[in-house]
């Protein structure tokens, strides 16, 4: 079959399902977020589940612009169900740089999937801008939930927080990345779909 | 006997109106820009969705929106002094939906009643790259579509006795992910089959036999966002 670089309406669509998938499965772990610890602990579980349709998602990407597109479509479903729009703009450069990385294994080394994998997967960080940089007022339309709530959650999220989350982040992705290798090797390969 | 198309035929609103609502709304509230300077709009934008649902005739829809609105409203009010952890949850929980109900109605009734083939020559009209394009009518075909899935998965895998927050948690998740990614990707095959057949990757120019046109509605709805903007920028700037 003749490889040309254009993406067609096959990719697109490729592009189009795993976004679903994975906005799917960020709505699901988000609606934890009522209790607080979970808000903290979104960026550990999302890295992690995202991980084997994101893998997938990587064997089907042969052309530029396909991780591009994915991220920014995750920025700006962030951004339209009310986090911010920081992740928006994240997603954007955080895409493009998993973007290069990946291409530069020529779209086919597992390793560098990974790591592209880690760094895409940033944007998730990137919705916690919110707290960081204008805390008073992300919880000036929170005052409803009570004191305690808005409390515990500032607790939790010093400023110096924010690099950690972002180690966090990728680290998670990594390990997500690698959770979604290994189910890969043991499910897709085998049965003729990755 | 004879057919004739209705060319006419379709929703009160065009898509890219859709779109402009659904932006302000996720603005206004959603993102609760401006406040209480904004009230009026608020209330606006809140109950516009359930009266375009009236005018598609969805009256379930709309009036079960609004009574999980109205009920929620009032019982965060009920709530709001001395929470407790659960209460405070409970508390939050409401002010969820409350806040994205709106705007999950509107983008229903958006998903409803847009056509793909309407909504990408709406957005080809606006000279935005089928890039985008493709990939979002596709997430707005298969978010129910993931939705509907995982369900029957779920169902399956309790029938197996794989509960999520059993013991074995990574298998838990491992037994409804796998599945679900291989479904989705075998309808990911089919849709793309049936984008060929319709030609979605010729160069060429696509035509659409819906007739888009700008109508009044139209231009009521896009007033009302233009305000919306308006009013928020005087607050902003010169209050």
């Amino acid at each position: 079959m003749e490889k040309s670089n254009r993406l067609n309406a096959k990719d697109l669509i490729n592009v189009g399902i795993y976004t679903a998938i994975c906005a799917v499965i960020c709505c699901a772990v988000a609606m934890t977020g009522v209790i607080p610890i979970m808000m903290v602990l979104l960026v550990v579980f999302v890295p992690i589940l995202t991980g084997i349709p994101y893998m997938m998602f990587l064997t089907k990407v042969k052309k530029f612009g396909m991780i591009l597109i994915l991220n920014v479509l995750m920025g700006a479903f962030m951004w339209v169900t009310g986090m911010s729009y920081y992740a928006l703009i994240v997603g954007t450069i955080s895409g493009l740089a998993a973007e290069l990385i990946y291409r530069s294994g020529n779209y086919s080394s597992k390793r560098l999937g990974i790591i592209a994998y880690a760094i895409s997967g940033i944007y998730c960080w990137a919705n916690y801008f919110g707290i960081f940089f204008n805390a008073e007022a992300y919880f000036s339309t929170r005052q409803n939930f009570g004191q305690e709530y808005i409390d515990s959650v500032t607790k939790m999220l010093p400023a110096w927080m924010c690099p950690v989350l972002l180690a966090v982040d990728i680290i998670c992705g990594i390990i997500g990345g690698w959770i979604g290798t290994k189910a890969l090797r043991k499910h897709f390969e085998k049965a003729g779909i990755a | 006997m004879e057919y004739r198309l209705d060319r006419n035929v379709h929703s009160l609103l065009d898509p890219r109106t859709k779109l402009l609502l659904l932006f302000t709304s996720s603005v206004f509230v959603i993102g609760t820009a401006g406040e209480a300077w904004m009230t009026v709009f608020y209330w606006i934008l809140v109950y516009l969705p359930v009266l375009l649902l009236f005018v598609e005739k969805e009256w379930k829809a709309g009036l079960v929106a609004i009574a999980i609105y109205i009920g929620s409203c009032y019982a965060q009010m009920a709530l709001r002094h001395d929470l407790s952890a659960l209460g405070s949850a409970l508390a939050l929980m409401l002010f969820i939906i409350t806040k994205i109900l709106p705007t999950v109605i509107l983008a229903r009734y958006i998903v409803k009643t847009t056509k793909v083939s309407e909504f990408l020559t709406a957005m080809n009209r606006m000279h935005i790259t089928d890039k985008l394009t493709i990939p979002v009518s596709v997430i707005f075909r298969f978010f129910p579509t993931v939705v509907e899935e995982s369900g029957a998965i779920n169902d399956a895998m309790r029938m197996r006795g794989i509960e999520m927050g059993a013991q074995k948690a990574t298998e838990a998740v491992e037994y409804r992910m796998v599945p679900l990614i291989a479904s989705c990707s075998i309808i990911g095959e089919e849709l793309s089959a049936a984008a060929m057949t319709r030609g979605l990757d010729v160069d060429k120019k696509r035509s659409c036999i819906w007739r888009l046109r700008f109508g009044i509605p139209d231009l009521i709805i896009i007033i009302l966002c233009l305000a919306c903007f308006v009013w928020w920028g005087i607050g902003r700037f010169f209050v």
